[in-house]
């Protein structure tokens, strides 16, 4: 078998599946749309990752470092698929740079797009230059810049974070939960308090979804040991007095409107499917699930099945996914592949 | 009322005008009625921590509001007005305006710690309790309640001799709590004792109270204690940040005396 495997893709999920393949000795061609691997960790500048508190330019860094250096790996960056024809065994991909690769199996690691804030104007965002989301203060963290107004530079002294932005809203035709926000707004808030102990910090939600063994890590540990505020509301509107940002809403445990100041309101920003997905879903003819994202046919035969035979997919490409989950998955994925590979020799 | 069949709009903030004119328009009386918005402005963002440096307090951030203790409390199924649950909220938030309205039903917690079992992440409310209504009576809010003036004049009578002389007890709770001395009761018990004939006991009784029976060797204790108590005070009062407001109103009654 001379043909490689497609992966398509260059964040965690994809990094995991093409190093996982190459150390099996499989020849991979790596397709990312971007001019740098990593993947939204490193193209969107994470600080410090959930649940490892590894940081993302080291931990996803030394997965790029092992691609870039396999030879057994072909990456081809701002290069996108425009056409996979053939199946199992024998497709043939025709990329947007006009090279085409023959290749036994694709597996597509294609991710998520960040919801963007200005999609629920009654936060402020895009108004308010002091209303910034999750993303952005990951990069004032990891750009060692600390964590401070975009106004005017100023320490915050009053920071409110907004939760399920872009996350179960049927106005916006989010039903999801983005699984993760919850637990990187809850590290962010630890940071800000590490940065700046004489920041008060506010969570404003609905429900607290830090899941599994991250109850400890995150919810209890950043209302124990940090003093993290959670109020349970679902905020009415952000506005501004000319100096501070002023947040409206209902507090529903003790049954009374607020108005509260604040420095600095965060968007807890959502996992939106991939903003390129109908267009993945008909160059690669796979289908969609109801929300948008890549649908897949089989959780317990084939792992990483789509609806298409020999086309693999993994993480957040199919739906709200950590870090760590897809990478589990890109290998699971490629594990898949092989098994198909071997299955039609 | 228990806190789901509350109405947001108090009745206090209910307003009507006999006689009012806005931009030319009548909105006299009561078709038009206005409600006063209840806002927050003055957010004792400190509260927390005053009440988390009282004794019994130091878990109260742990809190995430299930509403466990309200649910196991004893007095709530008899106050629905009495909700732990609701008061620690609102000292975590700093809503002292709002704390305030129900200070005379905070000390009313019987400490049965049923709340303190049911809490799943041991915030023992009961302590919190404790600490909050110790805080109330600090800032000046309450007065001293019956019990602590009996904890106060029983513990100063063991810190000074080391031991406990009841009817000294008992006489100076009853004139600090501004009681008759001989209070019916008390007459009717004492009767009723007097029909055993307790000889000794009355001997003991007289005794001590003409000589005023100290411990062995007890000064170097009493010391101790004192020096710990007065420590304790101290600390709550730093936390409260007690003596720096005595010293603001003392330096306020300086300046309108020179003047």
């Amino acid at each position: 078998m001379t043909k490689p495997i497609l992966v398509v893709g260059g964040g965690p999920a994809g990094l995991a599946a093409a190093h996982s393949l190459s150390a099996l000795g499989k020849k991979v061609v790596l397709v990312e749309k971007e001019d740098k691997l990593g993947g939204a960790p490193i193209l969107s500048g994470y600080a410090k990752l959930v649940p490892s508190g590894e940081w993302a330019k080291d931990a996803i860094g030394g997965m790029v470092k092992r691609v870039e250096d396999s030879k057994m790996i072909d990456v081809r960056l701002s290069t996108t698929v425009s056409e996979l024809s053939g199946d199992t065994g024998n497709f043939t991909a025709k990329l947007s740079s006009g090279d085409e690769v023959n290749a036994a199996a694709t597996v597509m690691c294609t991710g998520f797009t960040h919801f963007d804030s200005v999609n629920k104007p009654e936060w402020g965002f895009g108004t308010h230059q002091d209303v910034v989301t999750t993303t952005q203060v990951e990069q004032m963290i990891s750009s060692g810049k600390g964590v401070r107004c975009p106004s005017d530079d100023r320490k915050p002294k009053r920071v409110a974070i907004l939760l399920c932005v872009g996350s179960r809203d049927r106005q916006i035709g989010r039903e999801w939960c983005s699984k993760i926000c919850c637990s990187v707004s809850a590290n962010i808030a630890m940071e800000i308090r590490e940065e700046l102990p004489d920041c008060h910090v506010y969570i404003y939600y609905m429900d607290i979804r830090t899941f599994g063994l991250l109850e400890t890590k995150y919810y209890w540990k950043s209302q124990e040991e940090f003093k993290v505020k959670y109020i349970k509301a679902r905020i009415a509107e952000v506005t501004s007095n000319g100096e501070q940002l002023i947040v409206k809403g209902e507090d529903t445990l003790v049954k009374r409107p607020i108005t509260i100041p604040f420095d600095m309101v965060v968007h807890a920003v959502g996992m939106d499917p991939n903003v390129d997905n109908r267009v993945l879903s008909e160059s690669f003819d796979v289908d969609l699930e109801p929300h948008g994202f890549i649908d897949r046919a089989d959780s317990y035969g084939v792992v990483g099945a789509t609806s298409r035979d020999g086309v693999f997919v993994a993480g957040s490409a199919t739906g709200p996914e950590t870090i760590d989950d897809s990478i589990a998955q890109g290998k699971a994925a490629a594990m898949s592949a092989l098994e198909c590979i071997q299955a039609t020799k | 009322m228990p806190i789901h069949e509350k109405s947001l709009i108090r009745p206090e903030n209910l307003v009507t005008h006999d006689q009012l004119v806005i931009d030319g328009v009548d909105v006299s009386g009561h078709w038009s009625t206005f409600i006063e918005t209840r806002v927050v402005k003055d957010y004792n963002e400190d509260m927390q921590d005053e009440i988390a440096a009282l004794a019994g307090g130091e878990n109260i951030h742990r809190c995430w509001q299930c509403g466990s203790c309200t649910n196991a409390c004893t007095i709530n199924a008899e106050n629905p007005d009495f909700n732990p649950r609701y008061w620690i909220y609102l000292i975590r938030m700093g809503m002292e305006s709002e704390l305030l309205r129900d200070k005379d039903i905070i000390w009313q917690c019987v400490s049965c710690n049923k709340c303190t079992s049911a809490c799943p992440r041991d915030v023992v409310p009961e302590g919190v309790m404790k600490a909050t209504a110790h805080w109330l009576e600090l800032k000046g809010h309450t007065e001293k309640s019956s019990s602590t003036i009996f904890d106060e004049v029983f513990s100063e009578q063991v810190f000074a001799t080391g031991k406990i002389e009841e009817s000294r007890t008992m006489r100076r709770f009853f004139s600090r709590t501004g009681q008759p001395l001989m209070p019916s009761w008390f007459v009717e018990f004492m009767k009723r004792l007097i029909r055993y004939l307790p000889v000794k006991m009355l001997m003991h009784m007289g005794l001590a109270t003409v000589f005023t029976p100290k411990t062995k060797k007890w000064d170097k204790a009493r010391d101790a204690i004192e020096e710990y108590v007065a420590e304790k005070k101290a600390a709550d009062r730093k936390a409260l940040g007690l003596d720096k407001l005595i010293e603001q109103a003392k330096q306020e009654v300086n300046n309108i005396a020179a003047e």
